[in-house]
């Protein structure tokens, strides 16, 4: 019955803000190389982003990409205000939350409090969480409750090849809808070190020269596309309500 | 026509919640499109009337001509919700009495009700042994107010059992404690609670409040209103009232 008053601030239907959600319960499994991938990804389609870094420990994210992440910190109401009055505008304005696993519980419990799901859906703001799959039961059971506290959001298992746990099978996390897991491929340890040092890497001279190796446009076209066809079945999800066959 | 209903909201100690609780509860029947109106007795200053322009009036229930004012009337809508100031709740069950009204309400021409404000003291459960001489025949709500952070440390389970059971049929209803920072801010925008989730402000325009805010809002209301559900506080509502409502 309580109702969100929402008509000024909802989105055209033809211009929505994704909202991606980078996690884990665990630490050490890529969450910050993930988010930060996401971030050459909309930065290289021209997209404007906006970053949030909630790794209270160590702020990589911020630190290697400063330009487009802010520090963010929902320790106190006034940080969570600072955080997720931004998320919740539909501007357009793609954003990329690096959720560090101390913060992981905390976050969700305000996006629940505050009905963020459904005010999301009512102004247009398309939140999808990337969730990092370790074959863990603690990380197994924190998937199955985030997907049974939002059942309507988008929650997409990333299977990192470089976390630290070897490769095992991952049945334990089937994506929502039609989804489909990412894949991040395994990266070689110089590359690795490329990325750790590196700004964006079309920003600047010497990341230019980096991103031109062969090797890592190939691991990174490897990874745009899947981004790309993440948001291609996100906006297939969205226009399914609209088909006659769909319903 | 359809029977009216007083709901009283009180406590004889002062900052345990009374007008928060009764705000809610103004929201609830507003809500529920049960036409209400309230009295606060803060007179002459008033401070439910600040978040409930519309439908409060300020009174002072100890003059006569303000018990006129509240009792007389209790035709003109179907709800009347009296904010009880602190210290007031005694001396106003006496003038019930005294006027006849808890009479009236035993012969079921009036549906009364009380929703007793408790505090973390002992003096509290004493209170409810006062208030029990007067309540025969009303619905008892005895409220724990978890708003101001109130811990009822003091209370043994058996003692409080032992108060509860002497009034029959009393419910229990919990409040939980909301955002410390959206309290405030409710406070300062001065509306409603509903009106602050809906993101209006007090002369029913646009406004900017926070909406990590209105979501704390939104959430303990949705909280609240679920208890009162789950106590009956509609039940109270005559069910001629409820068949106009349904039909609205």
């Amino acid at each position: 019955m309580l109702q969100s008053e929402s008509r000024e601030t909802t989105a055209p239907m033809d211009r929505q803000t994704p909202v991606f959600i980078v996690c884990s319960p665990l630490p050490h499994v890529g969450k910050t190389l993930i988010a930060r991938l996401l971030v050459e990804y909309l930065h290289a389609d021209d997209r404007a982003v906006a970053a949030f870094d909630l790794n209270p420990d160590d702020y990589t994210l911020a630190a290697l990409l400063p330009e487009h992440t802010a520090i963010a910190n929902i320790a106190d109401t006034k940080g969570q205000m600072a955080l997720f009055d931004q998320l919740i505008v539909a501007d357009g304005l793609a954003k990329v939350v690096d959720l560090g696993y101390a913060c992981f519980e905390r976050f969700f419990s305000i996006m629940q409090d505050i009905e963020f799901e459904a005010e999301a859906q009512k102004r247009g703001i398309v939140p999808v969480i990337l969730f990092v799959a370790e074959p863990d039961t603690h990380s197994i059971q924190a998937y199955g409750n985030l997907q049974d506290r939002f059942p309507e959001l988008s929650i997409v298992p990333v299977l990192n090849a470089g976390a630290g746990t070897p490769m095992r099978p991952r049945s334990g996390f089937k994506p929502n809808y039609a989804l489909i897991p990412l894949h991040i491929p395994l990266l070689t340890p110089a590359l690795k070190a490329t990325l750790q040092r590196s700004g964006l890497l079309s920003a600047s001279a010497d990341n230019v020269s980096a991103y031109n190796t062969a090797e890592l446009r190939a691991w990174l076209r490897r990874l745009f596309l899947q981004f790309r066809e993440l948001e291609l079945r996100l906006m297939l999800e969205a226009l399914m309500p609209t088909l006659k066959f769909g319903a | 026509m359809a029977k009216p209903v007083v709901i009283l909201v009180g406590a004889d100690k002062g900052g345990v919640g009374k007008t928060t609780v009764t705000r809610a509860l103004l929201d609830y029947f507003t809500a529920h499109n049960v036409p209400t109106r309230a009295f606060d007795t803060e007179a002459p200053k008033g401070t439910l009337k600040r978040f409930h322009p519309d439908i409060t009036d300020v009174v002072d229930v100890t003059s006569t001509p303000d018990q006129m004012k509240i009792f007389d009337t209790l035709a003109v809508t179907d709800v009347t919700v009296i904010d009880v100031r602190a210290g007031l709740l005694a001396t106003t069950l006496r003038m019930l009495r005294d006027i006849g009204f808890l009479e009236t309400a035993k012969k079921h021409q009036i549906a009364f009700a009380m929703f007793h404000i408790l505090g973390p003291s002992i003096a509290s459960l004493e209170e409810i042994s006062e208030t029990a001489t007067f309540m025969s025949d009303a619905n008892y709500f005895l409220v724990k107010n978890f708003i101001n952070n109130t811990t009822f440390f003091e209370w043994d389970p058996a003692t409080y059992n032992n108060y509860f059971k002497k009034i029959k049929g009393a419910q229990e209803i919990t409040v939980p404690k909301l955002n410390e920072m959206a309290c405030e801010q409710v406070e300062l925008a001065s509306v409603s609670f509903v009106s602050f989730v809906a993101n209006k402000a007090a002369n029913g325009s646009p406004a900017s409040y926070s909406f990590v805010l209105r979501g704390y809002v939104r959430h303990w209301l949705g909280t609240v209103w679920a208890e009162f559900d789950r106590a009956g506080v509609m039940d109270i509502v005559t069910p001629e009232v409820q068949r106009k409502v349904a039909a609205r």
